[in-house]
């Protein structure tokens, strides 16, 4: 069958975790303090800090009428990769997950809001394994809630892949590096898990249109897996030094 | 679902770079024992017996075992056994195993996956309570050793939590490492060697046997014969600075101390001669070797050596006959020579062969011949010595140590008495590689049951056929039916005025049953070809397919892929096009009873006047492929007449070529075109196709050579040219002479071969023994897995299915090719093997005096061809009395001259002298050398008349490419 | 760097602090700001720090890659200093904006650890004239609140500390061709000698005085500032018996540069670089303390960094 074994045949993956579990995701909000919002977002061994700033007046040539225009940057540490990059950002690759980002979070934040300004939202890839684009996508989120900017839903992104199982084809969802390098296909999903919408959707390599749904709907669960942990880490980051009385006096 | 785990890192350090891997521990790995209480298990995930009844005396109370990955390497034949039961992998081995022995690591999945051997795999790495982490200055496997004991020890933890009242089990664990037994003991963990443990179990005497021989022998004191191997990283060092060089060794077929190994950095092979100088490499390794100064070369010793039949014990006897003979006179003849100093990879397989029982009676040590001449043999240790030696046995090599004669192996199992055709059949599979199980449960499973009808949905799903007369025509005795045809007039002229045919080719819609992916699907993908011995068929596919459901059985209704064409009367296509299809084959006739058909004029029914219409179809399209440059080839193979009781073969028979073998042939023919054109169309990067390289100028040079000599300039330059000068190459009064001259144009060509589209360039997709641009097999999906292949592609391009992910892989496509190549490559190896098995058995007590034509001439024999058998051999000629002409290829003896397409006529007997290899011996008879010939007292018996010498012999099926099939004839 | 608003009695109160050695956040002249310093937060580099000082933030990953030596140094290694100002920092570091401050930081340092007495090149010298280690240090600038430099210095002698290179054993072969073979065990590597690398030291003139450790508005306050690049010592950086067997050196000045617009008297600029010597030896042996402190705690208790989960 087509593709290296990334599944034992007591169907763990190469890491151990079995077919449908998400690396484990660790975050914080507010790690910064200049910025309006920051956040810390890892899952596995793929780490990212955001910052947002704004919503402030918009450069004049981005300005517009219709709502608050997103502004990303995504640039990677020359760290973060295994093999040392020599440019943190501006290489096609930085500019088009760029691009991927400003759509995803364009599609969360309730842009009418603010006509004329503009977000800036950064994102910085600390170390890369696999799925740095989802991992940015969650932690801007969490970045964003944590400047206070209005979203209709929680974005998250999530990606998948395909492998092989006592002949039954088995989705793999939150795809590390590992195998990603395998060459199979990988399915990234930016989506609105509360909504069920889909903000953006990528896929590298091949994947036959008769998989295409069960790996897509492999990818939407690890968005909604992926809401959830972020929504119990935007409670616990609030409630955090609020004691009862507090909670009382407001 | 997602409790968290304690994360873990492994660092690796690759070259330079620093890698980083996650690694989840886990807390919901099962134990697999049904004596736990504790796991979760699920009914059928419980593989461990609660009552692990002990086998072995030296534990008389129940246990599990823990193997240790040597174990697994060594001792798998053991494992194979069905005695060792309730056993734990654990996921280090497993790993490790795989890591190093792919085919041991197949071998033991497959045991795991038998339900009945209660073999667990435990995923110890990631579960959170067995996983260890390397310490500083440990080694890989003392850590992995350390990793095993732990699994041990958590095993025999949490299985005494429910050891109250009730037995539970015990971990054994099993290692030859004796450090690790020591550790393991302190540790408290009960362990025992592999020997010990299976010398004391009951039951099972064979099991001993198996025992591999892997095992630092006691007696090292013994002084070692051969020189050490370097070791692994003085070999790499070797090889990186050009003082060493890797090849693969082949051992010389008639000199058991010669070999060769091909080298990139020399253009000729590299000799190695003599014990040391092979150094216990055995054919088909992958060794290091170092190359002597110039001054040391040799030439190859041109004689003939055969291993002695007595055990000469540890003792390396003197190799002074082979030195001496060797001695070089000129220095072109030279080749560079060398000796083996490392083996980087063994290729070691199971060999058959039978056992040259020890002469001390109840020895154990025994000495085994394997059936391949290239391999060494073998020291096998056995208490069964009697029983086998009349039995053809299969033996494993285990290890070839440095004070050892002959390698050590273990006894496999026996496949059953010597000269017994079941078990020479066996060994014909087995050394071919060809997989003969009988399908696995898995794979019947897929199956339709027995009684199958073809639903009524489907019907409505195809083209229905069945109101057309359609017939199918195939050899004699033919039950897997794979194609049928038929042809009518249609209304309409063309605009020439020529009146138009609908033509249709029908073939057995195998994939609608064989689905892909399925186990069905893998098992044929595997055996890629059925496999036609003499007197058996291995099927690609079970039988209730082969020979009934898939079967285009007459008056049946059967599903098709059909392929239909609209021609004119000249035979020029108008239109194509491919359905699925349901069909009712009216006849399913024999080539005879087709001839019969078209000749009966006084027949006017509807499937007489198809087959006319076909057959003159047919011609039309043979001529024109003909004039295109395609050439008719010839191989000199021949049917037996089978006892019907004994199935021994009592006589050979030439079939009679009926104007219907063609006729089938040329539509397949052009289905496969057809469907080969549709297929690289749509897939430009994985269509399944064939093809044929033209063969280059340098194989034809003895050919012409020869041909000039019978007075022939031969055009080798196109096929066409060929195929013309071929026409004209005829000798009257000898009519053998063209077919004869055919059969050697044959072993001048290439291998054709199956590729996927995206690997080759648009111009090498040419068929050169065809001379069409573009070719595949589409007709035989019953017998050929590239057809059914080519029925997904096309069925995916004509929207009949939908397609699957790895037919439009290229990777997959391409290992693909390689298996298909390799099977059947494989299958006509084991064909011919049995054919020369067979012809054996016709001879066992018969001697005749046949005609027979010179192939080649050789220094010191004629390679001759006895037509009515389409046996070859060689046929020896003394130096004393025969000069051999080097430039001219011919043998001289006084006024004798024997040259290549001569005709003689030869005496043929069988030696039965050794029985491992029976040979048939070929001794001249006319022309007539006074001393040497074999004088026959009635000179005119058994004269066969050249007119009754096969005029051109028909392939067993009747198989598109029939003639080119074959040309892989080359020994 | 931040655009602050400060207004110019905010100013005053800042410089009348200086001048009476009571800054606004109350430290002195000579006083440092709290700071946090974390190592192995990276796991793919080979050695890697975190440093907060206040509101700085910098995070150092160092790589390593084989190269071969420049013919006229056969004997040494290289070392590369990279600095990108993330845009997390301000939005003015976006795209290419952070690039001049970047690249005057990053020479700084590079003149820094240039001599042998600041780093020991030969360190990394694999096969004289044909292999040897080229360490990169990349630092990345996440949050900037004043007195970079310091930071960055004191983050990278942290990173190269923690720095681990694998043992490599290096065979000339024929041909001059070099065969490196590498230890299977990840265990197998050393620690480079990094006890004399230099810290940077930023003294602010502020009015007629110089300050360590500006804040982003003490910063904003002053005209010029010198920076010194001193040599540590590598006793600080030993633990237990290996302390016996290593010489006290001499702290020395391995760079002096100056930033801003205004002008110094030489005096002023004397006394700035002494006063920056001291503040360096403190620092520094604060530093070597502080990182043995967490060498020790890493292989006794198995920690893993905290990053910033923190």
């Amino acid at each position: 069958m087509p593709g290296p074994d990334l599944l034992s045949s007591q169907g763990l993956r190469l890491d151990g975790r079995r077919p449908n579990e998400l690396r484990r995701i660790r975050c914080k909000m507010g790690v910064f303090t200049q910025p309006d919002g920051s956040a810390y977002l890892e899952q596995g061994n793929t780490k990212v800090l955001a910052a947002v700033y704004g919503p402030h007046q918009a450069a004049k040539s981005k300005s517009s009428t219709e709502g608050v225009v997103v502004n990303c940057q995504y640039s990677m540490a020359t760290f973060s990769t295994g093999e040392r990059k020599n440019r943190p950002r501006g290489d096609r690759k930085s500019q088009e997950m760029s691009l991927h980002l400003r759509q995803a979070l364009t599609a969360a934040i309730k842009t009418e809001l603010y006509p004329r300004s503009q977000i800036d939202v950064y994102v910085e890839v600390l170390q890369a394994d696999g799925g740095a684009y989802c991992v940015c996508v969650n932690a801007a989120t969490l970045a964003l809630i944590d400047a206070g900017i209005p979203l209709r839903a929680y974005a998250c992104a999530c990606s998948a892949s395909m492998a092989w199982h006592g002949g039954q084809p088995e989705p793999l969802v939150d795809v590390g590096h590992v195998e990603e390098a395998a060459g199979g296909v990988v399915l990234t999903v930016a989506s609105l898990p509360s909504t069920e919408n889909i903000a953006l959707l990528e896929m590298s390599h091949r994947l036959h249109m008769d998989y295409f749904d069960v790996v897509l709907s492999r990818a939407m669960q690890g968005c909604r897996d992926i809401e959830v942990i972020l929504d119990k880490a935007v409670r616990e980051h609030l409630a955090e030094g609020w004691t009862k009385e507090d909670v009382v006096t407001i | 679902m997602w409790t968290s785990k304690t994360f873990l890192y492994k660092t690796k350090r690759g070259n330079i770079l620093k890698i980083v891997r996650e690694h989840y521990l886990r807390d919901d790995l099962l134990c697999g024992s049904g004596a736990c209480k504790t796991c979760p298990h699920k009914d059928d995930e419980i593989v461990l017996m609660s009552q692990a009844e002990s086998i072995c005396a030296l534990f008389d109370y129940p246990h599990y075992l823990v193997l240790d990955t040597n174990v697994v390497l060594h001792q798998i034949d053991v494992l194979e056994e069905d005695a060792l039961t309730n056993v734990i992998i654990l996921q280090t081995v497993l790993e490790e195993v795989k890591h190093q022995n792919t085919a041991i690591f197949q071998r033991l999945l497959e045991i795991i996956g038998n339900k009945r051997r209660k073999f667990y795999s435990f995923v110890n790495e990631h579960h959170k309570d067995t996983y260890v982490e390397r310490n500083p200055g440990e080694k890989q496997n003392d850590r992995n050793d350390r990793a095993i004991r732990r699994a041990v020890a958590w095993y025999e933890a949490h299985l005494s939590i429910n050891r109250v009242n009730i037995e539970s089990p015990r971990v054994v664990l099993l290692t030859d490492d004796e450090n690790n037994r020591k550790i393991a003991q302190d540790e408290g963990i009960i362990c025992c060697s592999v020997k010990d443990y299976v010398e004391n179990v009951n039951g099972f005497p064979g099991l001993v046997d198996k025992l591999s021989k892997n095992v630092i022998p006691e007696n090292c004191s013994k002084d070692a014969l051969y020189p050490a191997h370097l070791t692994p990283t003085q070999i790499h060092a070797g090889i990186r600075n050009g003082k060493l060089y890797q090849g693969i060794f082949h051992a010389s077929r008639d000199n058991f101390l010669e070999g060769s190994v091909v080298v990139n950095a020399f253009e000729k092979s590299i000799l190695l001669q003599g014990h040391i100088g092979i150094n216990r490499a055995v054919d088909g390794d992958t060794v290091a070797i170092e190359i002597f100064p110039e001054e040391e070369w040799r030439k190859p010793s041109d004689i003939v050596l055969e291993d002695k039949s007595e055990d000469p014990g540890d003792l390396l006897e003197e190799e002074t006959v082979l030195l001496k003979s060797t001695k070089t006179n000129s220095n072109d003849e030279v080749t560079p020579t060398g000796k083996v100093v490392g083996i980087i990879k063994r290729k070691w397989r199971q060999y058959c062969g039978i056992l040259m029982p020890s002469r001390l009676p109840g020895a154990t040590r025994h000495l085994f011949t394997p059936a391949e001449k290239r391999i060494p043999r073998v020291r096998i240790e056995t208490r069964q010595s009697d029983v086998l030696a009349s039995q053809r046995i299969l033996v494993a090599l285990d290890s070839w140590p440095r004070n050892s004669r002959y390698p050590l192996g273990h006894f496999v199992r026996a496949l059953g008495p010597i000269g017994d055709k079941d078990a020479e059949n066996e060994v014909i599979l087995l050394e071919h590689d060809v997989p003969h199980a009988r399908f696995s449960e898995a794979v019947l499973a897929c199956l339709p049951p027995n009684d199958w009808t073809i639903p009524k949905e489907e019907i409505n799903k195809r083209v229905d056929l069945r109101p057309i007369c359609i017939c199918s025509v195939d050899p004699p005795g033919c039950t897997d039916i794979d194609d049928a045809l038929h042809a009518r007039r249609i209304k309409g002229t063309t605009d020439d005025g020529l009146k138009k045919y609908e033509v249709g080719v029908h073939i057995a819609d195998v994939t609608y049953f064989v689905r892909p992916n399925t186990a069905l699907d893998k098992e044929a993908a595997s055996r890629s070809t059925t496999v036609y011995l003499v007197d058996r068929r291995i099927d690609m596919v079970p039988d209730l397919l082969s020979s009934n459901l898939c079967s285009l059985r007459g008056g049946e209704e059967r599903l098709a892929f059909s392929c239909v064409w609209e021609v004119d009367e000249n035979a020029n296509i108008l239109s194509t096009k491919f359905h699925k299809s349901v069909i009712k084959s009216a006849a399913a006739m024999t080539y005879e009873e087709a001839q019969i058909a078209i000749d009966d004029e006084s027949r006017k029914d509807e499937i007489a006047s198809s087959l006319r219409v076909l057959n003159s179809l047919a011609k039309k399209l043979k001529r024109r492929r003909l004039d295109n440059g395609a050439l008719l080839l010839a191989s000199p193979e021949i049917r037996f007449q089978v006892d019907s009781e004994t199935h021994d073969p009592v006589e050979v028979q030439a079939k009679k070529l009926m104007d219907t073998n063609s006729m089938v042939e040329e539509f397949m023919l052009l289905a496969n075109i057809s469907v080969a054109q549709r297929l690289a169309a749509e897939y430009p990067q994985c269509a399944l196709l064939r093809r044929h390289p033209a063969p280059p100028p340098v194989n034809f040079v003895n050919f012409l050579k020869a041909a000039r000599q019978q007075g022939f300039e031969l055009d080798v330059s196109t096929n066409k040219s060929f195929s013309k000068s071929l026409d004209e190459a005829v000798i009257p009064g000898r009519p053998y002479f063209n077919t004869l001259l055919r059969i050697m144009a044959t072993r001048c060509m290439q291998q054709a071969v199956y590729f996927s589209s995206g690997t080759c360039a648009q111009e090498d997709f040419y068929h050169y023994g065809l001379a069409c641009p573009i070719y595949t097999h589409f007709t035989s999906p019953i017998r050929r897995y590239a057809d059914v292949i080519v029925h997904r592609l096309l069925a995916a391009c004509v929207g009949c299915d939908v397609t699957h992910a790895s037919l439009l892989d290229n990777k997959a496509a391409d290992a693909l090719c390689d298996n298909l190549n390799y099977r059947h490559r494989q299958a006509q190896y084991a064909g011919r093997a049995s054919v020369a098995l067979n012809t054996h058995i016709l001879f066992r007590n018969r001697v005749e005096i046949e005609s027979a034509v010179v192939l080649a001439v050789k220094r010191n024999a004629l390679q001759v061809l006895i037509p009515k058998y389409g046996l070859e051999g060689p046929l020896y000629l003394p130096s004393d009395k025969f000069t051999y002409n080097d430039e001219e290829h011919v043998q001289i003896c006084g006024k004798v001259i024997l040259k290549t397409f001569d005709e003689l006529t030869v005496r043929l007997s069988l030696d039965s002298s050794n029985l491992q290899h029976r040979k048939l011996i070929f001794q001249l008879v006319k022309p007539y050398v006074p001393d040497f010939s074999y004088k026959v007292e009635d000179m005119d018996v058994e004269f066969v008349e050249e007119s009754d010498l096969p005029q051109k012999i028909e392939k067993k099926r009747k198989g598109t490419e029939a003639k080119l099939s074959k040309k892989s004839k080359k020994k | 760097m931040a655009d602050l608003l400060l207004s110019s009695t905010e100013k005053i109160f800042i410089v009348h602090g200086v001048q009476d050695d009571y800054r606004s956040d109350g430290r002195s002249n000579i006083d440092y700001r709290p700071m946090e310093l974390e190592t192995e937060v990276v796991s793919h580099a080979s050695g890697s720090a975190r440093l907060r000082l206040a509101n700085t933030d910098v995070l150092v990953g160092v790589k390593t890659e084989i190269d071969t030596p420049k013919p006229d140094q056969p004997g040494l290694g290289k070392i590369e200093f990279f600095v990108d100002c993330s845009a997390n920092a301000t939005p003015e570091f976006e795209g290419r904006g952070g690039e001049q401050l970047a690249n005057s930081i990053s020479n700084m340092m590079q003149r820094a650890y240039q001599s042998s007495q600041a780093f020991e090149l030969k360190q990394l010298c694999i096969l004289e004239g044909k292999q040897c280690w080229k360490l990169y240090i990349d630092i990345l600038i996440l949050e900037s609140g004043g007195n970079l430099y310091d930071a960055v210095s004191l983050a990278v002698k942290a990173a190269l500390f923690n720095t681990r290179i694998p043992f490599v054993k290096a065979v000339l072969m024929d041909g001059g061709n070099v065969d490196l073979q590498l230890s299977d065990d990840p265990y197998d590597c050393k620690h480079l000698d990094v006890g004399c690398a230099p810290l940077l030291i930023t003294l602010c003139k502020i009015g007629d005085k110089c300050v360590v450790d500006p804040s982003a508005e003490e910063e904003s306050c002053s005209v010029i500032s010198v920076v010194v690049g001193v040599t540590g010592n590598t006793k600080s950086y030993c633990s237990g018996k290996e302390i016996d067997s290593v010489k006290s050196l001499e702290r020395k000045c391995s760079t002096i540069g100056m930033n801003g617009s205004g002008s110094l008297a030489p005096q002023t600029l004397q006394s700035a670089i002494m006063q920056g010597m001291v503040a360096a030896e403190s620092l520094d042996e604060a530093l070597g303390q502080a990182l043995l402190r967490e060498r020790q705690e890493n292989v006794i208790l198995k920690k893993h960094a905290y990053g910033f989960l923190k």
